[in-house]
Protein backbone atom coordinates (compact mmCIF):
# COMPACT_ATOMS: atom_id res chain seq x y z
CA UNK A 1 0.00 0.00 0.00
CA UNK A 2 1.31 3.43 -0.90
CA UNK A 3 2.56 5.41 2.13
CA UNK A 4 1.55 2.74 4.62
CA UNK A 5 3.67 3.52 7.69
CA UNK A 6 6.08 0.94 9.15
CA UNK A 7 7.20 0.58 12.80
CA UNK A 8 10.37 2.42 13.86
CA UNK A 9 12.17 -0.88 14.54
CA UNK A 10 11.59 -1.91 10.93
CA UNK A 11 12.88 1.41 9.71
CA UNK A 12 16.14 1.08 11.67
CA UNK A 13 16.46 -2.59 10.75
CA UNK A 14 16.07 -1.92 7.02
CA UNK A 15 18.59 0.93 7.18
CA UNK A 16 21.15 -1.33 8.88
CA UNK A 17 20.35 -4.13 6.43
CA UNK A 18 21.13 -1.92 3.42
CA UNK A 19 24.56 -1.09 4.90
CA UNK A 20 25.20 -4.74 5.67
CA UNK A 21 24.29 -5.57 2.08
CA UNK A 22 26.87 -3.07 0.85
CA UNK A 23 29.53 -4.55 3.13
CA UNK A 24 28.55 -8.06 2.08
CA UNK A 25 28.71 -7.18 -1.61
CA UNK A 26 32.14 -5.64 -1.13
CA UNK A 27 33.39 -8.70 0.78
CA UNK A 28 32.12 -11.00 -1.98
CA UNK A 29 33.66 -8.98 -4.80
CA UNK A 30 36.96 -8.67 -2.96
CA UNK A 31 37.02 -12.42 -2.21
CA UNK A 32 36.29 -13.32 -5.83
CA UNK A 33 38.92 -10.90 -7.16
CA UNK A 34 41.61 -12.15 -4.76
CA UNK A 35 40.85 -15.78 -5.64
CA UNK A 36 41.60 -14.98 -9.27
CA UNK A 37 44.65 -12.89 -8.51
CA UNK A 38 46.04 -12.77 -4.93
CA UNK A 39 48.12 -9.65 -5.76
CA UNK A 40 45.15 -7.63 -6.95
CA UNK A 41 44.88 -4.22 -5.27
CA UNK A 42 41.67 -2.93 -6.86
CA UNK A 43 39.30 -4.44 -4.27
CA UNK A 44 41.50 -5.17 -1.23
CA UNK A 45 40.40 -7.47 1.56
CA UNK A 46 39.22 -5.97 4.86
CA UNK A 47 42.54 -6.73 6.54
CA UNK A 48 44.49 -5.04 3.73
CA UNK A 49 42.09 -2.14 3.82
CA UNK A 50 42.92 -1.76 7.51
CA UNK A 51 46.68 -2.22 7.32
CA UNK A 52 47.39 -0.45 4.00
CA UNK A 53 44.59 2.08 4.25
CA UNK A 54 43.42 3.09 7.68
CA UNK A 55 46.69 2.57 9.54
CA UNK A 56 48.76 4.35 6.91
CA UNK A 57 46.46 7.27 6.58
CA UNK A 58 45.99 7.83 10.31
CA UNK A 59 49.56 7.09 11.53
CA UNK A 60 51.90 10.09 11.92
CA UNK A 61 54.76 10.20 9.46
CA UNK A 62 58.04 8.91 11.02
CA UNK A 63 60.08 11.90 9.85
CA UNK A 64 57.65 14.83 9.93
CA UNK A 65 55.18 13.58 12.54
CA UNK A 66 52.31 14.70 10.33
CA UNK A 67 49.13 12.72 9.81
CA UNK A 68 48.13 12.60 6.14
CA UNK A 69 44.46 12.73 6.48
CA UNK A 70 44.52 15.41 9.15
CA UNK A 71 46.57 17.67 6.89
CA UNK A 72 44.18 17.04 4.05
CA UNK A 73 41.18 17.56 6.28
CA UNK A 74 42.54 20.92 7.44
CA UNK A 75 43.20 22.07 3.89
CA UNK A 76 40.02 20.78 2.29
CA UNK A 77 37.36 21.32 4.91
CA UNK A 78 38.62 23.74 7.54
CA UNK A 79 40.11 26.17 5.08
CA UNK A 80 38.81 25.85 1.55
CA UNK A 81 35.28 24.49 1.97
CA UNK A 82 34.51 26.66 5.00
CA UNK A 83 35.74 29.87 3.36
CA UNK A 84 34.07 29.04 0.04
CA UNK A 85 30.75 28.23 1.68
CA UNK A 86 30.88 31.35 3.87
CA UNK A 87 31.47 33.62 0.89
CA UNK A 88 28.97 31.76 -1.29
CA UNK A 89 26.20 31.69 1.34
CA UNK A 90 26.80 35.34 2.30
CA UNK A 91 26.57 36.56 -1.29
CA UNK A 92 23.57 34.33 -2.06
CA UNK A 93 21.72 35.52 1.04
CA UNK A 94 22.22 39.17 0.21
CA UNK A 95 21.46 38.87 -3.51
CA UNK A 96 18.62 36.36 -3.08
CA UNK A 97 16.78 38.30 -0.37
CA UNK A 98 17.12 41.62 -2.17
CA UNK A 99 15.94 40.06 -5.44
CA UNK A 100 12.91 38.65 -3.65
CA UNK A 101 12.11 42.07 -2.20
CA UNK A 102 12.79 44.51 -5.02
CA UNK A 103 11.68 44.04 -8.62
CA UNK A 104 14.48 46.15 -10.20
CA UNK A 105 17.11 43.99 -8.49
CA UNK A 106 15.23 40.87 -9.56
CA UNK A 107 15.23 42.10 -13.17
CA UNK A 108 18.93 42.96 -12.95
CA UNK A 109 20.28 39.81 -11.30
CA UNK A 110 17.99 37.03 -12.48
CA UNK A 111 19.13 36.68 -16.14
CA UNK A 112 22.88 36.42 -15.38
CA UNK A 113 22.26 34.08 -12.45
CA UNK A 114 20.04 31.81 -14.55
CA UNK A 115 22.72 31.82 -17.25
CA UNK A 116 25.66 31.20 -14.91
CA UNK A 117 23.78 28.37 -13.20
CA UNK A 118 23.89 26.49 -16.49
CA UNK A 119 27.71 26.59 -16.84
CA UNK A 120 29.38 23.81 -14.86
CA UNK A 121 31.87 25.60 -12.55
CA UNK A 122 34.42 22.84 -13.16
CA UNK A 123 34.43 23.82 -16.82
CA UNK A 124 35.30 27.37 -15.79
CA UNK A 125 38.44 26.29 -13.95
CA UNK A 126 40.68 27.88 -16.57
CA UNK A 127 38.92 31.21 -16.05
CA UNK A 128 39.50 31.05 -12.29
CA UNK A 129 43.17 30.16 -12.91
CA UNK A 130 43.61 33.26 -15.01
CA UNK A 131 41.66 35.55 -12.71
CA UNK A 132 42.78 34.54 -9.22
CA UNK A 133 45.69 32.16 -9.72
CA UNK A 134 45.94 28.65 -8.36
CA UNK A 135 46.09 29.31 -4.61
CA UNK A 136 43.55 29.41 -1.81
CA UNK A 137 41.53 32.13 -3.58
CA UNK A 138 40.88 29.84 -6.50
CA UNK A 139 39.15 27.24 -4.36
CA UNK A 140 37.04 29.86 -2.63
CA UNK A 141 36.10 31.44 -5.95
CA UNK A 142 35.30 28.05 -7.43
CA UNK A 143 32.96 27.07 -4.59
CA UNK A 144 31.33 30.50 -4.38
CA UNK A 145 30.83 30.68 -8.14
CA UNK A 146 29.46 27.17 -8.11
CA UNK A 147 26.86 27.60 -5.41
CA UNK A 148 25.81 31.27 -5.71
CA UNK A 149 23.71 30.99 -8.91
CA UNK A 150 21.68 28.09 -7.54
CA UNK A 151 21.50 29.13 -3.88
CA UNK A 152 20.72 32.79 -4.62
CA UNK A 153 17.90 31.72 -6.93
CA UNK A 154 16.43 29.36 -4.36
CA UNK A 155 16.57 32.05 -1.64
CA UNK A 156 15.02 34.52 -4.08
CA UNK A 157 12.15 32.12 -4.84
CA UNK A 158 11.59 31.47 -1.15
CA UNK A 159 11.58 35.20 -0.36
CA UNK A 160 9.23 35.99 -3.21
CA UNK A 161 6.80 33.08 -3.03
CA UNK A 162 6.82 31.84 0.57
CA UNK A 163 5.87 35.12 2.18
CA UNK A 164 2.36 36.14 1.09
CA UNK A 165 1.76 39.85 0.43
CA UNK A 166 -0.84 39.77 3.18
CA UNK A 167 1.80 39.12 5.83
CA UNK A 168 3.92 42.02 4.61
CA UNK A 169 0.90 44.31 4.58
CA UNK A 170 0.10 43.17 8.07
CA UNK A 171 3.66 43.91 9.17
CA UNK A 172 3.25 47.47 7.86
CA UNK A 173 0.04 47.88 9.87
CA UNK A 174 2.05 46.79 12.92
CA UNK A 175 4.53 49.58 12.27
CA UNK A 176 7.32 47.70 10.46
CA UNK A 177 9.84 49.64 8.38
CA UNK A 178 11.26 48.23 5.12
CA UNK A 179 14.37 46.91 6.86
CA UNK A 180 12.23 45.33 9.56
CA UNK A 181 9.97 43.75 6.95
CA UNK A 182 13.01 42.22 5.26
CA UNK A 183 14.71 41.02 8.44
CA UNK A 184 11.83 40.31 10.83
CA UNK A 185 9.36 38.89 8.32
CA UNK A 186 10.94 37.74 5.04
CA UNK A 187 14.29 36.54 6.41
CA UNK A 188 12.74 34.90 9.47
CA UNK A 189 10.10 33.10 7.46
CA UNK A 190 12.50 31.88 4.76
CA UNK A 191 15.27 30.86 7.20
CA UNK A 192 14.40 27.13 7.15
CA UNK A 193 14.38 27.18 3.35
CA UNK A 194 17.71 29.00 3.38
CA UNK A 195 19.29 26.43 5.71
CA UNK A 196 17.90 23.61 3.57
CA UNK A 197 19.27 25.32 0.47
CA UNK A 198 22.72 25.55 2.08
CA UNK A 199 22.47 21.90 3.12
CA UNK A 200 21.73 20.84 -0.44
CA UNK A 201 24.66 22.90 -1.74
CA UNK A 202 27.26 21.24 0.51
CA UNK A 203 27.38 18.27 -1.88
CA UNK A 204 27.94 20.30 -5.07
CA UNK A 205 30.46 22.52 -3.22
CA UNK A 206 32.46 19.40 -2.34
CA UNK A 207 32.31 18.26 -5.97
CA UNK A 208 33.74 21.57 -7.18
CA UNK A 209 36.40 21.62 -4.49
CA UNK A 210 37.59 18.05 -5.04
CA UNK A 211 37.69 18.68 -8.80
CA UNK A 212 39.80 21.80 -8.33
CA UNK A 213 42.10 20.03 -5.86
CA UNK A 214 42.41 17.13 -8.29
CA UNK A 215 43.96 19.46 -10.78
CA UNK A 216 45.78 22.15 -8.88
CA UNK A 217 46.47 21.22 -5.25
CA UNK A 218 49.49 19.83 -3.43
CA UNK A 219 47.54 19.01 -0.30
CA UNK A 220 43.90 18.09 0.29
CA UNK A 221 41.46 15.28 -0.37
CA UNK A 222 41.33 15.83 -4.12
CA UNK A 223 45.11 15.86 -4.39
CA UNK A 224 45.60 12.65 -2.44
CA UNK A 225 42.75 10.87 -4.18
CA UNK A 226 44.34 11.65 -7.54
CA UNK A 227 47.80 10.58 -6.36
CA UNK A 228 46.65 7.30 -4.81
CA UNK A 229 44.35 6.48 -7.74
CA UNK A 230 47.32 6.80 -10.08
CA UNK A 231 49.33 4.46 -7.86
CA UNK A 232 46.30 2.16 -7.80
CA UNK A 233 46.56 2.30 -4.03
CA UNK A 234 42.88 1.57 -3.60
CA UNK A 235 43.08 0.87 0.15
CA UNK A 236 43.87 4.54 0.70
CA UNK A 237 41.32 5.68 -1.87
CA UNK A 238 38.49 3.78 -0.16
CA UNK A 239 39.42 5.16 3.25
CA UNK A 240 39.42 8.69 1.83
CA UNK A 241 36.04 8.12 0.20
CA UNK A 242 34.54 6.83 3.45
CA UNK A 243 35.90 9.85 5.35
CA UNK A 244 34.51 12.18 2.65
CA UNK A 245 31.10 10.54 2.97
CA UNK A 246 31.23 10.71 6.77
CA UNK A 247 32.14 14.42 6.78
CA UNK A 248 29.36 15.18 4.29
CA UNK A 249 26.93 13.19 6.40
CA UNK A 250 28.05 15.04 9.53
CA UNK A 251 27.62 18.47 7.88
CA UNK A 252 24.16 17.45 6.74
CA UNK A 253 23.29 16.36 10.26
CA UNK A 254 24.60 19.61 11.79
CA UNK A 255 22.61 21.77 9.36
CA UNK A 256 19.45 19.76 9.96
CA UNK A 257 19.86 20.18 13.73
CA UNK A 258 20.55 23.88 13.19
CA UNK A 259 17.28 24.21 11.30
CA UNK A 260 15.36 22.38 14.01
CA UNK A 261 16.96 24.58 16.66
CA UNK A 262 16.49 27.93 14.88
CA UNK A 263 13.09 27.17 13.31
CA UNK A 264 11.12 24.97 15.71
CA UNK A 265 7.93 26.09 13.96
CA UNK A 266 8.94 24.63 10.60
CA UNK A 267 7.68 21.26 9.45
CA UNK A 268 4.65 21.01 11.72
CA UNK B 1 -19.81 66.86 16.64
CA UNK B 2 -19.54 63.47 14.95
CA UNK B 3 -16.11 61.93 15.22
CA UNK B 4 -15.34 60.52 11.75
CA UNK B 5 -12.53 58.01 11.78
CA UNK B 6 -12.48 57.23 8.10
CA UNK B 7 -14.09 58.57 4.98
CA UNK B 8 -14.28 57.14 1.48
CA UNK B 9 -14.81 60.06 -0.84
CA UNK B 10 -16.04 59.27 -4.36
CA UNK B 11 -13.75 56.26 -4.45
CA UNK B 12 -13.39 54.64 -7.88
CA UNK B 13 -11.15 51.85 -9.03
CA UNK B 14 -10.57 49.88 -12.21
CA UNK B 15 -8.19 47.30 -13.64
CA UNK B 16 -7.60 48.05 -17.31
CA UNK B 17 -11.04 48.16 -18.88
CA UNK B 18 -12.72 46.37 -15.99
CA UNK B 19 -14.51 48.87 -13.79
CA UNK B 20 -14.68 47.71 -10.21
CA UNK B 21 -15.68 50.56 -7.91
CA UNK B 22 -17.67 53.65 -8.80
CA UNK B 23 -18.23 56.69 -6.64
CA UNK B 24 -18.15 54.88 -3.31
CA UNK B 25 -18.92 57.17 -0.38
CA UNK B 26 -18.78 55.96 3.18
CA UNK B 27 -18.14 57.80 6.42
CA UNK B 28 -17.33 55.73 9.45
CA UNK B 29 -17.81 57.11 12.93
CA UNK B 30 -15.62 56.21 15.91
CA UNK B 31 -17.01 53.24 17.79
CA UNK B 32 -19.07 51.79 14.94
CA UNK B 33 -18.94 48.22 13.71
CA UNK B 34 -19.78 48.54 10.02
CA UNK B 35 -20.45 45.43 7.97
CA UNK B 36 -19.90 45.64 4.23
CA UNK B 37 -21.77 43.01 2.25
CA UNK B 38 -22.07 42.39 -1.45
CA UNK B 39 -22.25 39.75 -4.14
CA UNK B 40 -19.02 37.97 -4.99
CA UNK B 41 -16.89 39.94 -7.42
CA UNK B 42 -18.46 43.26 -6.43
CA UNK B 43 -15.16 44.74 -5.26
CA UNK B 44 -15.41 44.34 -1.48
CA UNK B 45 -11.78 43.29 -1.29
CA UNK B 46 -10.73 46.09 -3.63
CA UNK B 47 -12.46 48.59 -1.36
CA UNK B 48 -10.79 47.05 1.67
CA UNK B 49 -7.37 47.25 0.03
CA UNK B 50 -8.00 50.89 -0.86
CA UNK B 51 -8.85 51.60 2.77
CA UNK B 52 -5.87 49.60 4.00
CA UNK B 53 -3.67 51.61 1.64
CA UNK B 54 -2.00 48.79 -0.27
CA UNK B 55 -3.91 49.68 -3.44
CA UNK B 56 -4.97 53.34 -3.24
CA UNK B 57 -8.06 54.15 -5.33
CA UNK B 58 -7.63 55.47 -8.86
CA UNK B 59 -10.40 58.02 -8.39
CA UNK B 60 -11.49 59.84 -5.26
CA UNK B 61 -9.73 59.33 -1.94
CA UNK B 62 -9.78 57.47 1.32
CA UNK B 63 -9.28 59.99 4.10
CA UNK B 64 -8.23 59.44 7.68
CA UNK B 65 -8.35 62.52 9.86
CA UNK B 66 -8.59 64.54 6.64
CA UNK B 67 -5.37 63.07 5.21
CA UNK B 68 -5.47 60.75 2.17
CA UNK B 69 -4.41 57.15 2.78
CA UNK B 70 -1.63 56.16 0.37
CA UNK B 71 0.10 53.24 2.07
CA UNK B 72 -0.60 50.74 4.83
CA UNK B 73 0.29 52.01 8.27
CA UNK B 74 -0.33 51.47 11.93
CA UNK B 75 -3.52 53.57 12.04
CA UNK B 76 -5.40 50.71 10.35
CA UNK B 77 -5.23 47.14 11.63
CA UNK B 78 -6.10 44.18 9.46
CA UNK B 79 -7.30 40.63 10.02
CA UNK B 80 -7.36 38.40 6.94
CA UNK B 81 -9.22 35.17 6.40
CA UNK B 82 -6.02 33.33 5.45
CA UNK B 83 -2.37 34.06 6.26
CA UNK B 84 -3.57 35.74 9.38
CA UNK B 85 -0.47 35.09 11.53
CA UNK B 86 3.31 34.99 11.23
CA UNK B 87 3.96 31.22 11.19
CA UNK B 88 7.41 31.54 12.77
CA UNK B 89 6.15 33.23 15.94
CA UNK B 90 4.17 31.74 18.81
CA UNK B 91 0.74 33.12 19.66
CA UNK B 92 2.29 35.37 22.30
CA UNK B 93 5.11 36.53 20.03
CA UNK B 94 2.63 37.22 17.24
CA UNK B 95 0.73 39.59 19.50
CA UNK B 96 3.93 41.11 20.94
CA UNK B 97 5.30 41.60 17.42
CA UNK B 98 3.40 44.87 16.84
CA UNK B 99 4.41 46.60 20.09
CA UNK B 100 7.97 45.40 19.52
CA UNK B 101 8.14 46.82 15.98
CA UNK B 102 6.39 49.94 17.08
CA UNK B 103 8.40 50.80 20.15
CA UNK B 104 11.89 49.49 19.44
CA UNK B 105 14.31 49.72 16.54
CA UNK B 106 16.13 46.94 14.71
CA UNK B 107 19.61 47.74 16.15
CA UNK B 108 18.11 48.05 19.63
CA UNK B 109 16.62 44.58 19.35
CA UNK B 110 19.99 43.09 18.44
CA UNK B 111 21.09 44.08 21.92
CA UNK B 112 18.32 41.98 23.44
CA UNK B 113 20.70 40.40 25.89
CA UNK B 114 21.32 43.78 27.50
CA UNK B 115 19.17 44.84 30.43
CA UNK B 116 16.99 47.58 28.91
CA UNK B 117 16.17 45.67 25.74
CA UNK B 118 15.41 42.51 27.66
CA UNK B 119 13.09 44.32 30.06
CA UNK B 120 11.30 45.91 27.12
CA UNK B 121 10.94 42.56 25.36
CA UNK B 122 9.45 41.10 28.51
CA UNK B 123 7.07 44.02 28.80
CA UNK B 124 5.78 43.38 25.27
CA UNK B 125 5.34 39.68 25.99
CA UNK B 126 3.39 40.48 29.15
CA UNK B 127 1.18 42.88 27.24
CA UNK B 128 0.59 40.15 24.64
CA UNK B 129 -0.26 37.63 27.35
CA UNK B 130 -2.85 40.03 28.79
CA UNK B 131 -4.37 40.57 25.37
CA UNK B 132 -4.54 36.82 24.68
CA UNK B 133 -6.21 36.37 28.05
CA UNK B 134 -8.85 38.82 26.88
CA UNK B 135 -9.60 36.71 23.79
CA UNK B 136 -9.65 33.58 26.01
CA UNK B 137 -6.38 32.13 24.79
CA UNK B 138 -4.34 32.47 27.96
CA UNK B 139 -3.48 28.76 27.79
CA UNK B 140 -2.07 28.82 24.25
CA UNK B 141 0.67 31.44 24.57
CA UNK B 142 3.52 29.22 23.44
CA UNK B 143 1.76 27.55 20.53
CA UNK B 144 2.76 28.16 16.93
CA UNK B 145 -0.01 28.95 14.40
CA UNK B 146 0.37 25.49 12.86
CA UNK B 147 -0.44 23.99 16.25
CA UNK B 148 -3.69 25.93 16.66
CA UNK B 149 -7.14 25.55 15.15
CA UNK B 150 -8.47 28.08 12.64
CA UNK B 151 -10.63 29.69 15.32
CA UNK B 152 -7.70 30.08 17.73
CA UNK B 153 -5.58 31.62 14.96
CA UNK B 154 -8.30 34.18 14.22
CA UNK B 155 -8.52 35.06 17.92
CA UNK B 156 -4.78 35.63 18.00
CA UNK B 157 -5.03 37.70 14.82
CA UNK B 158 -7.73 39.86 16.40
CA UNK B 159 -5.63 40.26 19.56
CA UNK B 160 -2.68 41.17 17.34
CA UNK B 161 -4.71 43.96 15.76
CA UNK B 162 -6.31 45.10 19.05
CA UNK B 163 -3.03 45.42 20.92
CA UNK B 164 -1.91 48.16 18.53
CA UNK B 165 -5.01 50.26 19.35
CA UNK B 166 -5.41 51.30 15.71
CA UNK B 167 -8.02 53.90 14.77
CA UNK B 168 -9.90 51.28 12.78
CA UNK B 169 -9.64 47.51 12.45
CA UNK B 170 -10.43 45.97 9.06
CA UNK B 171 -11.72 42.39 9.05
CA UNK B 172 -11.63 40.68 5.65
CA UNK B 173 -14.09 37.77 5.79
CA UNK B 174 -12.43 36.83 9.09
CA UNK B 175 -14.69 33.91 10.02
CA UNK B 176 -15.33 32.59 6.52
CA UNK B 177 -13.27 29.43 6.92
CA UNK B 178 -14.48 28.52 10.42
CA UNK B 179 -17.10 26.05 11.59
CA UNK B 180 -20.44 27.35 12.77
CA UNK B 181 -19.82 27.03 16.52
CA UNK B 182 -16.43 28.78 16.39
CA UNK B 183 -17.86 31.47 14.17
CA UNK B 184 -20.62 32.16 16.68
CA UNK B 185 -18.09 32.39 19.50
CA UNK B 186 -16.00 34.92 17.59
CA UNK B 187 -19.07 36.90 16.61
CA UNK B 188 -19.97 37.08 20.29
CA UNK B 189 -16.45 38.33 20.94
CA UNK B 190 -17.01 41.21 18.51
CA UNK B 191 -20.28 42.02 20.26
CA UNK B 192 -18.31 42.09 23.52
CA UNK B 193 -16.00 44.71 22.04
CA UNK B 194 -19.05 46.70 20.98
CA UNK B 195 -20.35 46.61 24.54
CA UNK B 196 -17.04 48.12 25.66
CA UNK B 197 -17.65 50.87 23.11
CA UNK B 198 -21.08 51.55 24.54
CA UNK B 199 -19.70 51.59 28.10
CA UNK B 200 -16.97 54.04 27.09
CA UNK B 201 -19.49 56.26 25.35
CA UNK B 202 -21.75 56.26 28.40
CA UNK B 203 -18.79 57.22 30.55
CA UNK B 204 -18.06 60.11 28.18
CA UNK B 205 -14.87 58.56 26.76
CA UNK B 206 -14.12 57.94 23.09
CA UNK B 207 -15.15 54.37 22.19
CA UNK B 208 -11.99 52.26 21.80
CA UNK B 209 -12.85 50.02 18.84
CA UNK B 210 -13.94 51.01 15.36
CA UNK B 211 -14.34 48.01 13.08
CA UNK B 212 -15.12 47.48 9.41
CA UNK B 213 -16.00 43.90 8.62
CA UNK B 214 -16.32 42.59 5.09
CA UNK B 215 -18.45 39.47 4.90
CA UNK B 216 -20.63 37.57 2.48
CA UNK B 217 -22.79 36.19 5.30
CA UNK B 218 -25.91 38.33 5.69
CA UNK B 219 -26.82 36.95 9.10
CA UNK B 220 -23.34 37.68 10.35
CA UNK B 221 -23.40 41.19 8.89
CA UNK B 222 -26.64 42.13 10.64
CA UNK B 223 -25.79 40.32 13.87
CA UNK B 224 -22.33 41.71 14.63
CA UNK B 225 -22.65 45.22 13.26
CA UNK B 226 -24.58 48.34 14.14
CA UNK B 227 -24.67 49.34 10.47
CA UNK B 228 -24.79 47.38 7.23
CA UNK B 229 -23.51 48.84 3.98
CA UNK B 230 -24.25 46.99 0.75
CA UNK B 231 -21.80 47.26 -2.13
CA UNK B 232 -23.18 46.08 -5.45
CA UNK B 233 -22.54 46.21 -9.16
CA UNK B 234 -26.28 45.76 -9.72
CA UNK B 235 -27.80 49.23 -9.93
CA UNK B 236 -29.46 51.28 -12.66
CA UNK B 237 -26.31 52.90 -14.00
CA UNK B 238 -27.98 53.39 -17.38
CA UNK B 239 -30.49 55.69 -15.68
CA UNK B 240 -27.54 57.69 -14.38
CA UNK B 241 -26.29 58.26 -17.93
CA UNK B 242 -23.55 55.59 -18.10
CA UNK B 243 -23.26 53.68 -21.37
CA UNK B 244 -21.40 50.77 -19.80
CA UNK B 245 -21.22 49.31 -16.30
CA UNK B 246 -19.18 51.76 -14.20
CA UNK B 247 -18.57 49.35 -11.30
CA UNK B 248 -20.03 48.69 -7.89
CA UNK B 249 -21.22 51.37 -5.57
CA UNK B 250 -22.92 51.58 -2.18
CA UNK B 251 -26.60 50.73 -2.76
CA UNK B 252 -27.64 50.03 0.81
CA UNK B 253 -26.73 51.76 4.06
CA UNK B 254 -28.83 51.35 7.18
CA UNK B 255 -28.58 50.82 10.93
CA UNK B 256 -28.61 47.26 12.20
CA UNK B 257 -29.96 46.05 15.52
CA UNK B 258 -27.41 45.80 18.32
CA UNK B 259 -27.29 42.55 20.25
CA UNK B 260 -25.77 41.78 23.61
CA UNK B 261 -23.27 38.88 23.40
CA UNK B 262 -25.20 36.92 26.03
CA UNK B 263 -28.58 37.43 24.40
CA UNK B 264 -30.03 34.38 22.63
CA UNK B 265 -29.85 34.80 18.88
CA UNK B 266 -33.22 35.49 17.35
CA UNK B 267 -32.60 35.50 13.65
CA UNK B 268 -36.33 35.99 13.13
CA UNK B 269 -35.84 39.57 14.35
CA UNK B 270 -33.85 40.57 11.33
CA UNK B 271 -35.49 38.48 8.63
CA UNK B 272 -37.11 41.57 7.18
CA UNK B 273 -33.85 43.47 6.94
CA UNK B 274 -32.10 40.43 5.55
CA UNK B 275 -34.69 40.15 2.79
CA UNK B 276 -34.38 43.85 2.02
CA UNK B 277 -30.58 43.60 1.71
CA UNK B 278 -30.85 40.49 -0.41
CA UNK B 279 -33.21 42.11 -2.90
CA UNK B 280 -31.35 45.45 -2.96
CA UNK B 281 -27.75 44.28 -3.02
CA UNK B 282 -27.66 40.73 -4.36
CA UNK B 283 -30.50 40.71 -6.89
CA UNK B 284 -29.30 41.48 -10.44
CA UNK B 285 -32.83 41.76 -11.83
CA UNK B 286 -34.28 44.76 -10.01
CA UNK B 287 -31.90 47.60 -10.70
CA UNK B 288 -32.67 50.99 -9.35
CA UNK B 289 -30.69 54.11 -8.64
CA UNK B 290 -28.95 54.02 -5.29
CA UNK B 291 -30.48 56.45 -2.87
CA UNK B 292 -33.70 54.92 -1.65
CA UNK B 293 -31.90 52.48 0.62
CA UNK B 294 -29.14 54.84 1.73
CA UNK B 295 -30.92 55.86 4.90
CA UNK B 296 -28.32 55.43 7.60
CA UNK B 297 -27.72 59.12 8.36
CA UNK B 298 -31.47 59.89 8.23
CA UNK B 299 -32.08 57.08 10.69
CA UNK B 300 -29.42 58.48 13.00
CA UNK B 301 -30.96 61.95 12.79
CA UNK B 302 -34.32 60.43 13.60
CA UNK B 303 -32.75 58.79 16.65
CA UNK B 304 -33.32 55.28 15.36
CA UNK B 305 -29.81 53.95 15.80
CA UNK B 306 -29.48 51.79 18.88
CA UNK B 307 -25.67 51.89 18.86
CA UNK B 308 -22.89 54.29 19.80
CA UNK B 309 -24.33 57.02 17.59
CA UNK B 310 -27.64 57.16 19.39
CA UNK B 311 -26.13 57.84 22.78
CA UNK B 312 -26.03 61.54 23.50
CA UNK B 313 -22.87 63.22 22.27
Amino acid sequence: MIRKPIPQSWRVGLGVASFLLLIGAYSYLSHRQLEENPDDRSIPSWSRLWSDGVVRVFTPNEHTGEVWIWQDFQATFRERLLAGMLVGVGVSLLVGLLMGCYDPLEAFFLPPLAFLAKIPPVAMLAVFFVLVGSGFEMYVTMIAFGIVPVLAQSIYHAAKDDVPDELLHKAYTLGASQMESIYNVIYKQTLPRIIDGVRLQVGPAMVYLIAAEWIAADVGFGYHLRLQSRLLDMSVVYVYLIVLGAVGFFLDFVLTRLRLWLCPWYGH
Amino acid sequence: MTDHVLECQNVGHWFGKTRVLHDVNLKIVRGEIVAVVGPSGCGKSTLLRAILGTHPPKAGAVLMNGEPVTSPGRARGIVYQRYSLFPFLTAQENVAFGPMLDRTTLPFRFLRSLGAARRMHKEHLNLAAEMLEKVKLGNALKRYPAEMSGGMCQRVAIAQALVMKPQIILLDEPFGALDEATREELQAMLLGLYQENLDAKRAGDPPPYTILIVTHELHEAIYVSDRVAGLSQYWAWDQAGHVSAPGATIVYDAVAPVFHPDEPREFGEFLEQREEIRSTVFEPEVPELPGKHLRFWKEIEAGKGPGVLSLSE
